[in-house]
This record gives C-alpha cells, structure tokens and sequence, in this order.
C-alpha cells in the first residue's frame, strides 16, 4: 500500500468528499428541518381588555366638553314637558328617528317595550325604578338589580360580570364593571361576535396540514 | 497527514517539493474547514445553553445571592436577543394563599380573547404556535370531550346548540406531571401552581405524556417573539422566554398573580365568565362561587388529580 499514487488518489478523493461536505454544510444542505413556517400575527384588537361598550355614565364623564353636548338630553328636548310614547299596531313603542341608534330587544318576552320602564318621563337626566325611585344615571346597576335580583346578588359577589385589577384588594385596586358596561341597556343580551383566529397546529408534514384545515366539522 | 510530514524529510527535487507541499496544505487547509464546519452544530449549543446557565443549581437549591445572579443572567440574554430590558423576578407564593380558578361556562361565548391574551402576557412562541388555553366547542347537552372541537372557526361566535368550555393547566393538587417528571424540574408551590424550572428542564415530555388535559407544550422549535410584542415584566417561574427543547404550560400568570393581580385571561374575557382568587379567603369571588353556586365540575375528576380549576353554571 505504499504505492504513492495510490496514496495520492486516497487523499484526493478524502479531499473531494471534505470539500463537498463544507458546502453542503454551509449551505444547510441536509440535516435541517423545514424551516417553521412564519404565522400572521393576531390582530391586536383581540388583545384589548376593555369592555365592549361605554355606559352613558362613562361616557358624559369625559372631560372634552364637545363630545359631552352631543349626550345631554336637553340639546333637543324640552325642559319640563312631559313626552309621549306613540306604539305600533303590536304594541311595540315606536323609537323615534332622532334615536335610531337605540334597537327594542330587552327580554326575550319582548314585553319591557316602554321607554318609562327604566326612564324618568318627565326628568330624562335620571332613571327610575317601577317602584317610583329616582335614580342617577351612575346607579344604574340598582335599576337593573330592581328586576334582576339573582343576578345582581351574583354580581355584588363578584361571580357575575367583569372584574380586574387586584384579586388581593390591599395591594391594589380592584375595578367591578356596572351592567352597563357590557349590556346595552335597549337590547341586553350579548350579540354574536367574530371569534379570534383558530390553533395552528405544529405540523411538518404538508399535506396533514392541508387536511387538517377541512376537518372543521368533526 | 501522512503526506506532510513525509515531505520534509524526504525531500526528493525542489520543484517536487513545493508542488506537494501545495497539494497537501490544500488537501489538510480543506480538511480542517471541513472539520469545523462538521462542527458548526456544535458551536450553536452555545446559543441555546451559555456555561453559566449550565452550571446553574437547582432552583430550590438556589441561594438569593445566586438567584440574583441568574436573573441578571436572563436579563442580559433577553436584552441581547429582544432589544427590550425585561423586569425578570423571582416571585416566591403567598403565605395564606391558594389559587383555585372558576368559569362560568353559562357565560363564555367561545371568542378565543383570552387565548391570544394569555400568549401575548406569558411570550408564547407565535411561530410555530403554542397556547396555552385550548377552547373546546361542545354540543348542548353533553360534556364529552370526544365529541368536542377546538377548530371552529364561524363568522360569529356563540352559534346556536353549542357551548365553550376553555381548557388549561388544571394546577391540580395531584398533578401526574409533577410525579414522571425525572429530573424534579416541576413541582407544586404552596399556593397549588405547578410550575416548570425552564432551565432545569430536559425536555423528555415525561409531563406532556401524562397530563390528562393536554395542559404541557412542548418548544419543538426556537420560539420565536415579535421584539414589539414582548412582555418585559417577567417571572423565573413564569413567562420569560424559553428555549427551543423545554416544556413549557400555565402557570396562572406568576408575575401577575403573586403580586396580587387577576391573570391575563380573567382580564380580557368579554363575558365576565373567569374567576379566579383565593380559596383560603372566605370573602374571595372563587369562595362565594364554589359555596353557592349549584352546580360545579372538575374535568376527568374521575382520575383523582383534583383541579383548582372548577367549572360552575348559572341556574
């Protein structure tokens, strides 16, 4: 084996295959995965933790004096006259024009129709109960916990509605949102939504993946 | 090799000399770029694991003066790679407090907020993906997990006949993941959250076996962060960054619960269908709730691991 060409050839051909393996190393060719395919992030309106409505109470409470007009009842309305309710052939109230904004959906009966259930007629800066309490706008949750007792026992407790914050009140604040808050008020229960994105799935191979995304159903 | 010490000594016409002194430093010059780049791999352990976090103790074994020194460790290995000085703690549980979380499942409307919102408050990998709540549809009538969908995906949420029922890290106060684990990288704290030492972590998915709920995620690739979506308030035990090769679950939020806050979840749910507090306090949301609420459930209570995670409805 001393034959020096044949060493020659040996070493030649260990160089070929060292050079061959430094490219293939360089450039990745083998022995790597597939590189992760890169997701779209989630849109961050997801991520918002506030509530998905404003109450009038929050609402008049902002310091920019024009939005505030645009809230006060009176910029239309008369002081002191008593207002009229006129009601459709199936005894619906009917919402003026001027309120177009405010759909009639409280109750599934689709008997809590009249504007004076929960307004005051002749004061429309306050609310008011069915027993004849007057009540401000900030207090809103008592009017809603006038019909709704077990709900609202269950939200003093804290085991329905939205808190955040502090869970240990002496470390810090502890925020309870009014009914209002989440509810409208009009038509209370929670419309439909457009969910956030689906779980992608960690799969390598392709075609599971493409499989994966019609089985929707199962 | 042979060829280079031989050409010296033999030494047999100069011109023959020079031209395999070439050959053989060519041939020995690609032989050595070959070597290092059979190497590379190797030299990329460094990224994942540095000698100082290598030689680090077990957590429980830590002294505060050595868990100062990995927290600035984290700290500095955070920065590097995020741009962004990250707060990193280490959070020890309350005296007096055990968490147990409680859902409303009368109240979810299966939206998916608090899955996005917990992977953006504990830095989850968003490429490839790992969540840590999972938000099964069911069909009304029936908890059977088998019959369940975590893919939907209508234009609008809730859809008639069906209700949600989010599933995560149950904290159980028999995890069966803290038993196969064999390196005690997991454990249970006094305040019933199960949490994972990430660098003590070896990434054999023992616990990912074993969990009954699919609560365990396993970092099958280097997560990947967006630098402007980082959370920098961090916790050792809780949502500083992992590495590729560790397991990784809910853990509560730690740097937010420890310090007396409502974990990420609670606090984006639309509905007000989460709670969560201590057990220990009477006067807590979870402890009017599990006393007078009618109806409560654990998932798979039949297997005796005994959730601090509990399901209730309004009647």
């Amino acid at each position: 084996m001393n034959d020096p060409k044949k060493i020659r050839l040996a070493l030649t051909t260990l160089g070929v295959v060292f050079a061959a393996l430094v490219i293939s190393f360089s450039l990745d060719l083998w022995g790597r995965v597939e590189p992760v395919r890169q997701l779209p992030l989630v849109d961050e309106e997801f991520l918002q933790p506030q509530t998905w409505r404003r109450s009038y109470a929050d609402l008049v409470k902002k310091e920019d004096e024009d939005e505030l007009l645009a809230f006060s009842c009176y910029e239309c309305h008369e002081e002191g006259k008593k207002l009229e309710l006129t009601y459709d052939k199936d005894n619906h109230v009917v919402v003026p024009d001027e309120h177009e904004n405010i759909v009639m959906g409280h109750g599934s009966h689709g008997r809590n129709n009249d504007c004076f259930n929960c307004h005051n007629s002749e004061n429309l800066l306050v609310l008011q109960t069915r027993d004849g309490h007057s009540l401000k706008f900030e207090e809103s949750t008592q009017l809603c916990g006038s019909c709704h007792g077990p709900t609202h026992r269950d939200w003093e407790h804290g085991s329905h509605g939205r808190t955040s914050g502090y869970w240990d009140r002496s470390k810090g604040e502890y925020h309870k949102q009014d009914c209002v808050n989440c509810h409208n008020p009009h038509s209370p229960k929670f419309p439909q939504r457009a969910p956030a994105p689906r779980p992608n799935h960690l799969r390598v191979n392709p075609v599971a993946t493409a499989h994966f995304g019609e089985s929707n159903t199962h | 090799m042979n060829s280079q010490s031989d050409a010296p000594g033999k030494a047999p016409a100069p011109s023959m000399r020079r031209r395999s002194f070439l050959r053989s430093s060519a041939i020995f010059g690609a032989g050595a770029a070959a070597l290092a780049a059979s190497l590379k791999p190797l030299m990329d352990l460094e990224k994942f694991t540095s000698t100082e976090e290598f030689l680090q103790k077990h957590y429980k074994e830590m002294s505060p003066a050595d868990m100062a020194k990995v927290l600035a460790r984290i700290s500095r290995e955070v920065e590097k790679q995020y741009d962004v000085r990250p707060h990193v703690r280490d959070l020890r549980p309350m005296d007096g407090v055990e968490f147990v979380y409680a859902l409303n499942l009368t109240r979810c409307i299966g939206c998916r907020k608090c899955v996005h919102a917990c992977v953006a408050e504990n830095n989850q990998s968003r490429s490839p993906e790992i969540q840590y709540i999972r938000v099964l549809k069911m069909p009304h009538g029936s908890l059977d997990i088998e019959k369940s969908d975590h893919n939907y995906d209508p234009e609008k949420v809730p859809e008639k006949g069906f209700f949600y029922m989010p599933v995560q890290c149950q904290q159980c106060e028999n995890p069966p993941c803290v038993k196969v684990c064999p390196v005690n990288a997991t454990w249970q704290e006094k305040d019933g959250i199960t949490v994972i030492d990430y660098d003590w972590c070896i990434g054999c998915r023992y616990c990912m076996a074993a969990c009954p709920y699919g609560a365990r995620h396993f970092n099958f690739a280097k997560p990947s962060i967006p630098k402007e979506r980082l959370n920098p308030e961090m916790a050792y035990l809780g949502n500083r960054p992992r590495k590729i090769g560790v397991m990784e679950k809910c853990h509560f939020c730690v740097q937010r619960t420890r310090t007396g806050r409502y974990p990420a979840c609670l606090e984006v749910c639309p509905a007000g269908a989460r709670k969560f507090g201590n057990i220990l306090d009477p006067e807590s949301e979870v402890s009017k709730i599990l006393s007078t609420k009618r109806v409560f459930i654990q998932l798979k209570e039949e297997l005796g691991t005994s959730p601090r995670f509990f399901y209730y409805f309004d009647v």
